[in-house]
């Protein structure tokens, strides 16, 4: 046996840690060697003289101070387990504490206070942006008015992109774009018109106007663009405009089956 | 009864039943008492080290898993209370050198004391001051009842075999001193 092993197995001996089987094995393994046997029985006599120890007994005081100590240990325990309770409990009677309600009365007032100044303020401020803006748009409308009349399609163009920018467009304006769409000598022109008629389609004039510049309109692209507006707007009275148009004899082959197609789908 | 074992009962401290502590300190405070007094021979130091190993526990308790035994973690933290103390206190663990034993006898008012004090402590007491404390400390758990060399190697950090082999090697130890101190 090597010399740890052996030290392992006598501890294991000694605390009574081995098995019947490994003790009788030990025990026989000490027969044949005497010089580790004599080593055994000198360090089992030590061992027993361990059992001499005399330990003793505790005294009452250290279970009196262990109780109590368990005992604050537990209140706390408890104190903290309602601590919430308490705490919501507590911050509910503050708020009855006279100093603790005034301050919040006063804290209300003053939150009321400029609540209503703020909004005396924006309501005198509101006419000022509303001025501001009406200014704006009255610009833009001569802005449009002044494009709409210039020689140059580019211009009378952009003229019509700035009627697509204001908000709340007047009846000159509106006029002024229908005489574009009818009268423009430049197609794009009169199709950019249309789109900005779009926006307004909900006001009668512009339906009406649009009806209207069915008849005056020789380019197919811009009849055809018209026929679809119709259709979306499932607007009626644009079908008997379309028939006369189809009556002439000039008309496109293709926009006058588009035109037919239109019809039937407006009916 | 399974939900009376060490380890369910310090479980059910852990979840906040303080109460089931009392339960277990009626159990164990009987070995831990002799644990620290076979270390330092004081009854009223190791009775404050007792109680110190329950406030301990009481406050680590969140680090009790239940994985190991409830007396490998117990002892684990009387190891720990008993270093603190020593730490606290600057007592070093006292180990007195064996050289000492023959240079103290030379004197005769040392000897005088000496035979007082031996009235007052077993010769077992004295020949374990001579010990290192790490050695006089593993001794002790391997006499302690029901404690496996499993357990103690868990409180000393170790592996079990290594445990046993440090528990054989002091035990010579112990028969040196013996020794020596039969020869005064």
């Amino acid at each position: 046996m090597e010399k740890e092993q052996f030290e392992i197995t006598m501890i294991e001996y000694l605390t009574g840690e081995l098995t019947p089987e490994g003790r009788s094995d030990f025990e026989e393994y000490l027969n044949n060697y005497p010089e580790q046997k004599a080593e055994f029985d000198s360090l089992q006599q030590t061992w027993g003289k361990m059992d001499e120890a005399i330990v003793p007994e505790t005294s009452e005081a250290m279970d009196v101070r262990f109780f109590d100590m368990l005992h604050t240990a537990e209140t706390q325990n408890a104190k903290r387990s309602n601590s919430f309770v308490e705490n919501l409990s507590s911050f509910l009677s503050l708020l009855w504490r006279p100093q603790v309600a005034y301050g919040i009365l006063l804290v209300a007032i003053g939150l009321g206070t400029g609540y209503f100044m703020n909004t005396n303020r924006t309501e005198v401020d509101t006419p000022n942006t509303v001025v501001v803006n009406n200014e704006t748009e009255e610009v833009r409308e001569q802005l449009v008015l002044t494009l709409l009349d210039q020689p140059s399609a580019n211009q009378r163009l952009q003229g019509v992109n700035e009627a697509n920018k204001i908000g709340k467009v007047d009846e000159k304006v509106i006029k002024a774009l229908l005489q574009t769409l009818n009268n423009d000598a430049n197609v794009n022109v009169r199709l950019a018109a249309i789109e900005a008629l779009v926006n307004y389609v909900d006001k009668p004039i512009v339906r009406e106007g649009l009806i209207q510049a069915i008849g005056h309109q020789e380019s197919p692209i811009v009849q055809v663009t018209l026929a679809d507006l119709m259709v979306a707007l499932q607007e009626k009275k644009s079908i008997e405009p379309f028939k006369e148009l189809m009556r002439s004899k000039e008309l496109d082959t293709s926009v006058k089956e588009k035109l037919e197609s239109s019809i039937q789908q407006i009916i | 009864m399974q939900s009376l074992t060490d380890n369910a009962l310090m479980l059910k401290v852990k979840s906040g039943d303080l109460d089931k502590l009392g339960l277990l300190y009626e159990r164990h405070k009987k070995r831990l008492f002799g644990f620290f007094y076979n270390m330092n021979s004081n009854a009223s130091v190791s009775e404050d080290l007792v109680q110190n190993v329950f406030v301990r526990m009481l406050k680590y308790k969140h680090t009790f898993t239940g994985d190991g035994t409830f007396t490998a973690w117990m002892f684990k933290t009387a190891r720990n209370v008993n270093y603190d103390h020593y730490r606290k206190n600057k007592v070093a663990f006292h180990q007195k050198e064996v050289s000492e034993m023959e240079y103290k006898l030379q004197d005769s008012t040392d000897t005088e004391k000496g035979i007082i004090a031996k009235d007052k402590l077993s010769m077992l007491q004295q020949a374990m001051e001579y010990l290192a404390p790490e050695k006089r400390e593993i001794l002790v758990l391997s006499k302690l009842k029901e404690m496996k060399f499993s357990e103690i190697a868990e409180v000393l950090g170790c592996s079990e075999g290594n445990a046993k082999v440090k528990a054989h090697r002091a035990l010579k130890d112990l028969r040196t001193v013996f020794l020596q101190l039969e020869k005064r």
